[in-house]
């Protein structure tokens, strides 16, 4: 790509006002005193301390360069972040964690634990490939030709649109519409209306009825149609709704700035990356967690759970990888070593590969692939032929005999399930929505919520029972599941998974001996597979029998102290003024079920549809290439990189790429990354020792905490002026610029009420601070930092620039709490103190809810892909495609099956950038059981190239005319089972600094380091049901398919 | 073993372990490295240069006493359970009370807790500013047995301090010495980079630092990579290819935090708290509690090195 060879001296001056390269940072910090004691070396040098350990040169703040977000201090010398460690206020790094009150002179002196990963993170922010400008593309997407323009300019072009490609061969008259056209319905009143009015028809039931809706709903409309991407399908919702904004890693307060935005602009689409991580996993455990309310199963919580590993006896993880990844290795690990040590502990592993944590186990169970939900059935058939499930837990029906039984929440277990032609579909219902369930044999409706009226019944139940004047067929949910998993027998499901029956069964009674301090820890490894949903529903029926939910080493769910002020804060975050109140089929079709819509037109439908699971992000840019439910006219990237990040991601890049598709494209991004590149405009971010942001926790966490990322060294963007405030460019002052030019209210004066304004991005964080600081009761306020403290806050700021930190400013902006927002500050955010997060045996911080053994819910869907009813138990499913049908056609000729894996050193897409980390892995590779490698005629070392039945060529096809082979060196090793391949994720990058680029007609050379090793993830099956245009898909809980992918070596 | 002697023959003694070391108080000269390199030429005429120099440059001077007395407040604990890092912070900060040649610093690595992150190879690097091909710490890893029957270990693998250090003796210009709280420590400024303890050191604790940055291929070298490191409480600035590039360099058990009451890098940063740190002179410290632990190994304790880095495993 270069034209012309360049020195890095000539590089350096030519591209330093573009990249971060030319960036020189002030150096403000003079040198502590120096003494010539001598203490360690006698010598002519004088003795100078180091000065990383004095609180003035100390920011706490949060990690991201993993999501886990563990607590940092970033230490400051001479105005540059030389160091990071683990904060010991916070207890994902210290255990116990120091409390609060404890002094930051104190803490100082206190170094706690910190993953490589979050010690490398300086060169995340010091990364000479930063941009430091909007760039703007001067030649075809992917060309990697850019050119810098100013901010205004780049915000007003995507505002007003035009021919803004002129320059660019083939684009010469593209005209491309900008937001202001697209944001078609601007009356706040009317969105409001015709949001109730979709809602009402979708909940509408009768075919009939529904379709005179349709007509009504356009004479009452009449004058307004057309804001709608059409009329004759106005659940397809306003033109606003394409825009789509889409979102790799997003964490708390950023999440809520750009909603704001979503909220004044009326777009429906706002989406994030869930389900590439573990979406099944969250949507099975929204599922689980269903609340019944008025009749109805709602307020479901997308999270989940994991074991709370510092009072843990025995665990089971399967597919997780708890020393690498995980949420995440410096919180689970400390808690789980020295139990592991000292023989409190026991572990077992279920994983392909025998991973670091498998190195540990007393156990390794070499689970195949996808076969989880056979394993976790195995062992429910063992707990109830054993008998060893915990009945009194399963018997209590309601709240109030969870409640007698010193339990915290209660299950489904018991309740009646009416089972028509064998299949089984709602719960039997009594007057006032009760629920039915058999008391010592008899039929009693009772009221599930109730806190007094404790009922228990019984577990298993299979007959007929006189309801409503007829025999009827029920069964429990207990009895579901107890069928569901005696379709096999013990040895048969432990074949399918194809593990050691005699280690199952020792597992499963270790698993039983330690009362509800035993537990199974499911990751993605379960999740990531067209049956993800069901396999994570197997492991947590497994956990529901056990009984360990709320318990002290059972499993535990995050717990935050709240910052949006939704709830009784100081000041509610969540308000916007003038919201054009968003509606409509999203563009990912989630949360609606396609028979409800006015495009249902029969079985398969064109794509698949979502309405247990959200932020679909294999979804997002296939659809688009499909204008499936309808064309969209421009994305919002942040963050993200989909094509490198999803599986088959090359089927992204072919849409990325296509201005017809996609006729406007914006990514933020800290550097031009893997997605970016594709870009019509790059608005450069802050990174996230730059930024602010609320972190929040983690599945595996008991205290209750929020921790706090602020701004801990100089932003290397330029700085740029939005509402009169000068600020640098970012996430923010995008969003803010594109509000303003459109006349939004989501930000600037007066924005969160009258005074309230959010004219800089502090306004709005440091009030979320407040909130945090102020707690959720009176009572609950953090104390006020002293005045020694406060001149250390500012003192330690001293390298920031104005536009960043101005303590007068943001001493105004947090009036009377103030002191309390240092002290919140000066600790890197709010934790709660180790000594109160138990409660006796239990966890203070309590799911303490109903949980769903069996899902009504679930069971009333269907796959929109043929029709048939969702199961709503746990249910051993063959991988499918979106259809249903299964793989076999591509198996054929491919002999091996594609996983990958995490090192604790990558975090997929971003920490190339982290040279620190190259040493420990400069490369990675195909790892192979030395027995296929044999069979194979492959020796250490050999190039191998990775090929499947939907990508028989190997390669990426980065549409810009480089197309590289999915080649890599081979890893022989024991640790994998026979049969199985794997990578590590976090190599083979095609940007990101890897290769050259050329901006403002100068080429700026890659870097080498950046791009070894092999990104297999194109040979990733995409799904032939779908055409070939995304990877495949679990149907249900939304999870992308990362590990049933049949490949081919062939030496190179 | 020497270190004890030394300390047991100071202990209420006005007498020093500088005077036992050198006749006179010796004011430090540095060494033009440049001429000195230049002067060897060859390996054979290092060989000989050597023993040459060796004669004429005194021992160093190490300081003792009273200047080594650090009395820093404890760090308060968090109640009945404390993360063993304040404990052994405390530990430390107690036997910094001390002289220093009453205080014997000691590593064990219980490989059982230690999970192969790799977390203390990184820290060490960022804490030393540490530049391609010079790594501390790395940790090494073991694979034994097959499928489905294998064991994987890890090794973190520091500088061993050893109690014979063969990295001491071959020095031609007595840039490295064993301490008497058993850190085996190079100065830079004397450190001709001929790369005799390099060779000499049987683990491979010692690399040469060739003056390279990580951020030299890109854009602009960074200035996180630039600025001065405290090794030994001193300030080296690397800029102009000043030390300690050209040096040799090893694992020195972060002196500089020590003597400010903290604990080592890798030990603090460890996520599974796999090290354990302190004063081997303080019986009742947990390090030397796991000192005497029956499950303990040194590596290649055949060679004669004498190791002072215990791994339990």
């Amino acid at each position: 790509m270069g034209e012309k060879k360049l020195s890095r001296r000539d590089l350096f001056k030519e591209t330093s006002e573009v990249l971060l390269g030319g960036g020189i940072l002030a150096s403000i910090m003079s040198m502590n005193g120096c003494s010539t004691t001598g203490a360690i070396l006698e010598s002519s040098r004088p003795d100078t301390p180091s000065p990383l350990n004095q609180p003035e040169n100390i920011i706490y703040s949060v990690c991201l360069n993993c999501n886990t977000g563990c607590g940092i201090k970033v230490k400051i010398q001479d105005g540059v972040a030389v160091k990071i460690d683990g904060n010991p206020y916070n207890p994902f790094n210290m255990v116990p964690n120091i409390p609060m009150e404890r002094t930051i002179t104190e803490a100082a002196q206190i170094d706690a634990g910190l993953c490589p990963k979050g010690q490398a993170g300086i060169q995340t922010a010091y990364d000479p490939y930063r941009i430091k400008k909007v760039l703007k593309r001067d030649g075809p997407r992917g060309s990697n030709k850019w050119k810098s323009i100013p901010f205004e300019v780049a915000v007003k072009e995507i505002v007003e649109g035009g021919k803004l490609f002129a320059h660019v061969p083939g684009e010469e008259n593209r005209y491309v519409e900008g937001l202001r056209s697209i944001m078609s319905l601007k009356d706040p009143d009317i969105a409001k209306k015709m949001a109730d009015d979709i809602h009402a028809y979708w909940d509408e039931k009768d075919a009939k009825k529904k379709k005179s809706m349709l007509q009504e709903f356009k004479t009452k409309y009449k004058d307004h149609l057309n804001t709608l991407i059409d009329p004759d399908h106005p659940d397809l919702g306003p033109k606003n709704n394409q825009l789509v904004i889409a979102w790799g890693r997003l964490k708390g307060g950023r999440s809520d700035f750009i909603k704001r935005f979503g909220n004044a602009f009326g777009t429906t689409n706002l989406h994030g990356h869930t389900t590439v991580c573990q979406g099944s996993l969250y949507f099975t455990c929204k599922a689980i967690s269903e609340q019944y309310v008025d009749g109805k199963f709602k307020d479901g919580k997308k999270f989940y759970w994991q074991t709370d590993l510092e009072h843990a006896r025995y665990v089971l993880f399967v597919g997780a990888n708890l020393f690498e990844a995980n949420y995440g290795p410096t919180n689970r690990t400390v808690r789980l070593m020295h139990n592991l040590a000292s023989g409190k502990t026991k572990i077992a592993v279920a994983d392909p590969r025998f991973s670091k944590l498998a190195s540990k186990a007393h156990k390794w169970l070499p689970v195949k692939p996808g076969e989880d939900a056979a394993l976790a059935l195995a062992v429910i058939r063992w707990l109830i032929d054993n008998e060893k499930y915990d009945k009194k837990f399963l018997s209590c029906a309601n709240k109030a005999a969870a409640k007698l039984s010193k339990e915290k929440s209660w299950s489904n277990a018991t309740w009646l399930v009416e089972i028509k032609d064998g299949k089984p579909g709602k719960f039997i219902r009594g007057a006032g929505n009760t629920i039915g369930a058999l008391v010592n044999g008899t039929l009693t409706f009772f009221d599930p919520n109730s806190e007094q009226n404790a009922v228990f019944a019984d577990l298993f139940v299979d007959q007929n029972v006189m309801y409503n004047g007829t025999q009827i067929h029920v069964k429990s949910s207990l009895q579901l599941l107890k069928d569901s998993a005696y379709q096999n027998t013990f040895m048969q499901w432990c074949t399918i998974a194809g593990v050691d029956p005699y280690d199952v069964e020792e597992v499963c009674r270790e698993l039983t001996s330690y009362g509800k301090q035993a537990s199974v820890d499911i990751h993605r490894g379960v999740a990531q597979h067209t049956n993800g949903f069901y396999n994570v529903l197997a492991w947590m029926s497994v956990n529901i029998l056990l009984g360990n939910i709320d318990w002290k080493g059972g499993l535990v769910s995050a717990s935050t102290y709240s910052y949006d002020g939704k709830k009784g804060g100081v000041f509610d975050l969540t308000k916007v003024k003038d919201t054009i109140e968003p509606f409509g089929i999203s563009s990912i079709r989630h949360g609606i079920a396609y028979e409800k819509t006015s495009i249902f037109q029969g079985y398969p439908a064109k794509r698949n549809w979502y309405p247990l699971s959200s932020d679909v992000y294999e979804e997002i840019i296939p659809s688009i290439g499909d204008g499936y439910p309808y064309p969209v006219k421009a994305l919002i990237l942040y963050m993200g990189t989909p094509a490198y990040a999803l599986p088959a991601g090359h089927t992204n890049i072919e849409v990325l790429s296509d201005v017809s598709k996609l006729p406007l494209f914006i990514a933020n991004d800290i550097t031009i990354g893997t997605s970016s590149m594709y870009a019509d405009y790059i608005f450069p971010d802050l990174s996230y020792l730059e930024r602010w942001e609320f972190q929040g926790s983690h599945p595996n966490m008991p205290s209750k905490v929020q921790p706090v990322r602020q701004p801990s060294i100089a932003p290397i963007p330029d700085m740029v002026t939005v509402y009169g405030e000068k600020m640098p460019i970012s996430l923010e002052a995008m969003l803010m610029a594109f509000a303003k030019e459109l006349g939004l209210k989501a930000y600037g004066p007066d924005a969160l009420g009258p005074g309230l304004h959010i004219n800089c991005p502090e306004e709005f964080y440091l009030r979320g601070v407040v909130n945090i600081a102020v707690g959720d009761a009176p009572g609950k306020e953090v104390a006020d930092a002293d005045e020694q403290e406060e001149a250390i806050f500012v003192r330690a700021r001293r390298h920031l620039p104005k536009e960043v930190f101005d303590a007068h400013k943001w001493k105004a902006i947090c009036g009377p709490y103030w002191p309390k927002v240092v002290h919140v500050l000066n600790r890197g955010g709010r934790f709660e103190d180790h000594s109160h997060i138990y409660d006796g045996d239990h966890l203070k911080n309590a799911y303490a809810r109903l949980l769903n053994i069996y899902q009504e819910k679930t069971a009333g869907n269907k796959y929109s892909g043929n029709g048939k009813p969702m199961p709503g138990i746990a249910t051993y499913m063959l991988q499918q495609n979106f259809k249903g049908q299964t793989l076999e056609s591509l198996e054929k000729g491919y002999d091996l099956h594609l996983i990958t894996n995490r090192t604790i050193t990558q975090t997929k897409s971003r920490t190339t950038t982290n040279y620190w980390l190259k040493p420990i892995m400069s490369e990675n590779g195909i790892i192979i059981n030395s027995l296929d490698a044999q069979r194979l005629g492959i020796g250490p070392g050999d190039q191998v190239k990775v090929i499947s039945a939907t990508n028989p060529k190997g390669e990426w096809d980065l549409k810009n005319g480089t197309r590289i082979p999915m080649i890599g060196k081979v890893i022989i090793t024991e640790d994998i089972r026979p049969g199985v391949i794997s990578f590590v994720l976090g190599f083979g990058h095609w940007a990101t600094g890897a290769y050259d680029i050329i901006i403002d007609g100068k080429t700026i050379k890659g870097d080498k380091q950046r791009r070894t090793g092999i990104h297999a993830n194109a040979a990733m099956w995409t799904d032939p049901a779908l055409r070939n245009t995304t990877c495949l898909i679990d149907p249900v809980g939304g999870s992308v398919s990362f590990y049933d992918t049949k490949v081919r070596l062939v030496k190179v | 073993m020497a270190k004890k002697k030394i300390s047991k023959k100071y202990k209420n003694s006005e007498e020093t372990p500088h005077d036992n070391l050198d006749n006179e108080p010796y004011e430090f000269t540095p060494v033009d490295r440049k001429r000195a390199l230049a002067l060897i030429g060859s390996a054979v005429g290092a060989g000989l240069l050597s023993t040459v120099v060796a004669r004429f440059i005194p021992s160093p001077s190490v300081p003792h006493g009273n200047v080594t007395i650090h009395k820093l407040p404890p760090i308060t604990p968090t109640g009945v359970e404390t993360d063993v890092l304040i404990r052994m912070q405390n530990e430390l900060r107690k036997a910094l009370a001390k002289p220093m040649e009453e205080r014997r610093w000691l590593m064990v690595i219980d490989t059982r807790k230690c999970v192969g992150c790799h977390a203390c190879t990184v820290a060490c690097m960022a804490e030393n500013k540490l530049p391609p091909g010079v790594v501390y710490r790395p940790v090494i890893t073991e694979h034994k047995g097959s499928y489905p029957r294998q064991v994987v270990r890890f090794f973190p693998r520091p500088c061993m301090q050893c109690d014979n250090p063969s990295c001491v003796s071959v020095c031609p210009v007595r840039a490295t010495w064993k301490r008497p709280d058993g850190v085996v420590i190079i100065d830079y400024d004397k450190c001709i980079g001929c790369r005799y303890c390099l060779t000499a050191c049987p683990y491979g604790a010692r690399t040469s630092d060739f003056g390279n940055y990580y951020t030299e291929h890109t854009p602009q070298i960074q200035p996180y990579e630039q600025l001065e490191s405290f090794e030994y409480n001193k300030a080296w600035n690397r800029k102009n290819h000043d030390s300690p590039v050209g040096n040799a360099r090893k694992c020195h058990f972060c002196l500089h935090r020590i003597e400010q009451g903290l604990l080592p890098q890798c030990v603090t940063t460890c996520i599974g708290r796999a090290n354990y740190f302190g004063d081997a002179n303080d019986a009742k410290s947990l390090v030397a509690e796991m000192a005497r632990s029956s499950n303990q190994v040194r590596l290649l304790e055949e060679k004669g090195t004498k190791p002072a880095v215990i791994y339990l495993i």
